[in-house]
């Protein structure tokens, strides 16, 4: 639909409606709305290209930013939204930024509409499918934006100054990059190290080790471990990578392309059964089934438990709780060795991006959505962001002349240690039903929680893997 | 603080003999019971007033009274103490709500209640709130009315149709006309204003009041219409002067109903009401707080900002008690 | 005459009725259309695909997990909820001493209780699940601190994360939230009976049990009805959605022992991008709720009463 017969449209409504002769007439032009969103988004002239404004923004054009209001809060985004309207003057008062926690019920009936912002942070429960945006060609190429020069540096593209992998996870099969993953996560198991001190331990680098670990803490009334039995799908965040570093990455390379028999290698076993172990012994906090995520952290973060699955957005989410003891001394660990024939070395990471960044294609300034993200990912935005959120960003270094918290500054000696031993697992972009709902919730936390045994639980896995691979509503990636 | 409402801060907790004559006689005066016996209706109850001080005792009341004094105790101290202890962790810091969950604050945290009141704009959207349930209860009332009236009393083709039309609509899913519903207000520009979502609280209200007050309708005598057609009056002003009074306590029952679907309504304004920050509804900064504390775990400023939200619609509704349960029992025997 | 009535009857339809079809009839017409296409609800862009959405509803299991749950609900929420609000209203009007001139009394303080048990009411519906995800909480929450103080120390369920329970636990969230309204409700009801009803029954002999079943009850059928159907939309639609959500494992779970229809909804169009599937457990959704609205009123036709 045009925008003119719009306009018709809309009045013939109004008028119908004040007639009162609404039911049959109205409704054929109620419909078709929803249907046809062709209109509204007219595009903003671009402005002249310079060294100051390779994107060629319009520097006078309004900016209509959506950001997701969670564990990170808006904080950041506003203060370079601020730097953005200090290079675009013109643009002043006609920035908006909006902050929400349901990204797409507020988002969905503008993109059906055609007219969505002009940036989205596209994140949480409510996260759009980045496959049905892409297939459905609603994003902007992001190439542009990693090929103009760095906000810091001239000298260098946007691209040469990421962290390694952060610009393929925005790829989806083609050349052309789709999401900007602003944060950088380093997933593992997080503990204190006053904890374990307190039992005069360190972070245990073989599974025996943290065997006898957990049976120390049990006999002084202590879990080992601890996780969300509510959103059971955060044990992946160690589990993943442990099978990787017993069986190699490429096991985790076949799970993500749901490969027949992916979930029947013996690394996957071998590490469904360590976990399982752990429950039998009785190392796993009594009643963390039914905990949500802040309730583990809770009870992790005082001490009932040493070691929960996480991310490092831990730091930030349960700063209060962890501010109560103050010889906590927050960590991450890599995976345990499982044994001395496994396939990768002990440090093996899961580290990937967070707060995924999309520039819809029917936005109207999609150059100053870029440029924002260009400016965001500069040196100051970055530091800023790392500040405020005890997070690092896809910006590699940045951290220099910082003091990091001490979560932080662990995960940031645990890449360093990891080296090219990065693990990247994509099932939770890809397939966030199966991820979640099914292996989380339907097996691993049926696992867990001791009413499935590893085989059962391996079974049921390979089954709904099976099944979203036959499942032609799904799109399907390969890596 | 006085604010603390539990059940043990009302001083007029042993108000039994206040309450309960006024339940039975405003109700019960006019021509509601009269399917029961409309002679001993206005008498106006001792029977549960506790007028008749406890010098008679029969065993059998006394077994059934300590029973019923039991289980009524139990049940209030179970829907009670939820809500006191929201109200006392609304003073606590996030450390005590969780490290000693069930102790007083050791200081009385009311950085909470500022906290909350600017975070969910609870001010603005009290108000807000205020202004769309208050137009949407009157519009529904009006209009539920009149449609159940015509519905419910006058034979015309099509009239089942209609009927169930509306009825039916109490079957359909919210959720499911959310995106659509959302081209359609904007298509007339109701997006993000008040008398749009007056309007869509209405459509939404209106099949549960079109099946409660047209099965009203029906019950009531239709002499007195008759009397006022052979008298000349139009149906409109049968309808306005006659019917109306008389379907009054059916009205106040639905609007009850209403009121309490509407003001807790949160689905709707989700979608259609999120262009202006200063529009929202309470229930949108409620779920917004509470939403965040997912995130942020700010459990004090959440129960803060819920005792909030609580404390005006319990004030109202201690203050209009008598009036709602009046409305409710003329209502609730037709 | 005749001509009048129709103009009235036009003039009074009409605005009810066009709110109505614009803001109701109209986005469900559309949404039944939506059910027939792979419209992903993130782009205008989509095609007809007949019947597949719907054919590949009858494969679902979880869908017909969904079904069972929501189900379930609608069969006990309102019987759990009805029955005991008739309960506490019978108590608070008749639990009473006898006293003096009066055969059957209310228990004291019947106007406090009236009160608090209203309390649940002023709360929204999200606020009430969270207070019951603390109570819930295993580990440091209410209900095994309880549990643990009046030595039960071996009993700590996991609540909400055990998929046995898990349904009841979010039931009776919903029921507690809900009691207190049809409490006055009934309440209201019972007191504006006449006393000379239960004089009568008394002298013949009754006891008040008895009185419940052969005054009270029949008295109050009709109110009870109308609660039922309120309570049978709650089970099923945007109430259950939310307790559900915010409370259970997953949510929907451990392994969709909580799935209900209205959730699954949310998940598919908000989650999946399969927005045109949503649309068709939506709209079987719709037929479930139709039926149950028909039966209830099927049994409780109302007779045209004159006096």
């Amino acid at each position: 639909m045009g925008s003119t017969s719009e306009f018709n449209r809309r009045d013939l409504v109004k008028r119908a409606a004040a007639l009162g002769i609404v039911a049959i007439p109205a409704m054929s032009v109620l419909t078709a709305c929803a249907g046809a969103g062709g209109g509204g988004g007219d595009k903003v002239e671009k402005g002249t290209k310079s060294a100051k404004n390779p994107l060629a923004v319009n520097e006078s054009a309004g900016l209509d930013v959506v950001i997701f209001d969670g564990g990170f809060g808006d904080k950041y985004a506003k203060a370079a939204q601020g730097e953005y309207t200090k290079a675009f003057p013109k643009a002043e008062g006609k920035v908006k930024l909006s902050s929400t926690q349901k990204i797409q019920s507020t988002l969905q009936p503008r993109f059906n509409g055609g007219n969505p912002p002009d940036l989205v942070d596209n994140s949480g429960a409510e996260q759009m499918d980045f496959g049905t945006l892409v297939s459905k060609d609603q994003l902007t190429d992001l190439t542009p934006l990693f090929d103009a020069p760095s906000i810091d540096d001239p000298s260098k593209k946007v691209r040469d100054t990421l962290r390694p992998g952060v610009l393929e996870m925005g790829q989806f099969g083609g050349k052309e990059t789709w999401v900007l993953y602003y944060a950088y996560t380093v997933y593992g198991v997080w503990y204190s190290k006053g904890n374990l001190q307190k039992l005069d331990a360190e972070y245990p680098e073989t599974w025996d080790d943290m065997l006898a670990l957990c049976a120390k803490a049990k006999k002084r009334g202590i879990a080992g471990w601890t996780y969300p039995g509510k959103y059971p799908y955060y044990f992946p965040f160690s589990l993943y990578p442990f099978i990787a570093k017993i069986g190699g990455a490429e096991v985790l390379r076949r799970i993500d392309n749901l490969e027949p028999n992916a979930w029947h290698d013996p690394a996957v076993k071998d590490a469904f059964n360590a976990y399982y172990e752990l429950y039998q012994k009785g190392y796993v906090l009594k009643g963390s089934p039914g905990l949500d995520h802040l309730q583990s952290q809770n009870a992790w973060a005082e001490g009932k438990a040493l070691f929960i699955p996480n991310g490092s957005w831990v730091e930030n989410e349960s700063a209060k709780q962890i501010a109560k003891d103050p010889n906590f001394q927050l960590a991450v660990g890599p995976p345990s060795s499982l044994s001395s024939s496994d396939k990768m070395p002990y440090g093996t990471l899961w580290a990937s991006g967070g707060e995924p960044y999309i520039v819809p294609k029917k936005g109207r300034n999609s150059e100053g959505g870029m440029e924002l993200l260009r400016i965001m990912l500069g040196k100051k935005s970055s530091q800023n962001f790392i500040e405020q959120v005890s997070s690092l960003t896809s910006l590699d270094g940045g951290t220099e002349g910082i003091t990091l918290p001490p979560g932080l500054a662990s995960a940031q000696q645990v890449l360093k240690k990891a080296g090219g031993n990065i693990v990247n697992p994509r099932m939770q972009d890809w397939y966030v039903a199966l991820q979640k709902e099914k292996i989380g919730v339907g097996a691993i936390g049926e696992m867990m929680a001791g009413r499935m045994t590893p085989d059962e639980a391996i079974k049921k896995i390979q089954k709904y893997a099976d099944d979203t691979r036959a499942d032609s509503s799904v799109t399907k990636y390969k890596r | 603080m006085s604010a603390q409402t539990g059940p043990a801060g009302r001083p007029d907790a042993t108000d039994s003999d206040t309450t309960n004559p006024g339940v039975t006689n405003p109700g019960v005066t006019n021509s509601d019971v009269t399917k029961a016996k409309p002679a001993d209706a206005g008498r106006g109850g001792p029977a549960n007033g506790a007028a008749g001080r406890p010098d008679t005792k029969s065993s059998e009341g006394g077994v059934l009274n300590v029973f019923s004094h039991g289980v009524l105790v139990i049940w209030g101290l179970l829907v009670a103490m939820p809500l006191l202890w929201a109200v006392v962790s609304s003073f606590k810091d996030d450390t005590e709500i969780f490290g000693s969950p069930w102790g007083l604050p050791s200081v009385l945290h009311f950085d909470n209640w500022s906290r909350a009141w600017d975070k969910a704009n609870m001010g603005q959207y009290f108000l807000n709130s205020l202004i769309v349930v208050g137009g949407s209860l009157i519009g529904t009332m009006l209009l539920g009315a009149m449609a159940a009236y015509v519905l419910a009393r006058f034979d015309f083709p099509g009239n089942r149709f209609l009927y169930f039309l509306f009825v039916g609509g109490m079957g359909f899913p919210v959720i499911l006309a959310l995106v659509p519903l959302f081209f359609v207000m904007k298509n007339m520009a109701l997006l993000d204003t008040y008398h749009g979502l007056i309007l869509v609280y209405i459509a939404y209200s209106l099949p549960f009041t079109v099946f409660f007050l047209s099965g009203f309708f029906k019950t009531l005598p239709t002499s007195v219409a008759e009397a006022a057609l052979i008298d000349g009056a139009s149906h409109t002003r049968i309808f306005f002067q006659v019917m109306l009074p008389m379907a009054k306590p059916g009205l106040i029952s639905v609007g009850i109903f209403n009121f309490l679907g509407q003001w807790n309504q949160y689905l709707l304004p989700t979608v259609l009401n999120v262009g202006d920050p200063h529009k929202k509804m309470l229930t949108q900064g409620l779920v917004a707080l509470a939403v965040s504390q997912g995130y942020k775990g700010d459990w004090s400023g959440l129960f803060a900002g819920l005792t909030i939200a609580m404390l005006p619609v319990l004030a109202a509704y201690i203050i209009f008690q008598r009036q709602v349960v009046a409305g409710l029992t003329a209502g609730a025997l037709k | 005459m005749q001509h009048g009535k129709y103009r009235f009857i036009a003039g009074f339809l009409a605005v009810p009725l066009a709110i109505y079809a614009v803001f109701v009839i109209s986005p469900f017409v559309q949404a039944i259309y939506y059910s027939l296409t792979d419209w992903t609800g993130l782009s205008s862009d989509m095609k007809m695909v007949g019947f597949d959405n719907y054919a590949r509803l009858l494969k679902d299991s979880v869908f017909w997990s969904a079904v069972g749950n929501s189900v379930t609900l609608l069969l006990l929420l309102p019987v759990v909820t009805l029955s005991l609000g008739l309960f506490f209203a019978f108590m608070l009007n008749v639990g009473g001493r006898r006293r003096k001139k009066a055969v059957i009394g209310g228990v004291r303080g019947s106007g406090t209780y009236k009160i608090v048990y209203f309390f649940p009411q002023v709360l929204s519906v999200p606020i009430v699940a969270l207070l019951f995800q603390f109570a819930y909480n295993p580990e440091s929450g209410a209900l095994n601190a309880l549990f643990k103080a009046i030595g039960l120390g071996q009993v700590q369920p996991d609540w909400l994360g055990d998929p046995q329970i898990a349904l009841w636990c979010v039931m009776a969230a919903m029921v507690w939230a809900n009691v207190g309204f049809y409490v006055v409700l009934f309440s209201a009801g019972m007191s504006s009976i006449p006393k000379d009803f239960y004089e009568a029954a008394l002298l013949d002999g009754a006891n008040r049990i008895n009185t419940f079943f052969r005054i009270t009850l029949p008295l109050l059928w009709d109110t009870v009805q109308t609660g039922w159907i309120y309570m049978g939309i709650l089970a099923l639609d945007v109430s259950a959605f939310a307790f559900v959500q915010i409370m259970s494992v997953g949510p929907g779970g451990p392994d969709y022992s909580t799935e209900v229809l209205p959730l699954y909804v949310y998940q598919k169009t908000f989650r999946d991008g399969q927005a045109g599937y949503a649309t068709a457990i939506g709209v079987s959704l719709l037929i479930v709720t139709l039926i149950f609205s028909a039966i209830v009123m099927r049994l409780g036709r109302r007779e045209r009463l004159e006096f």
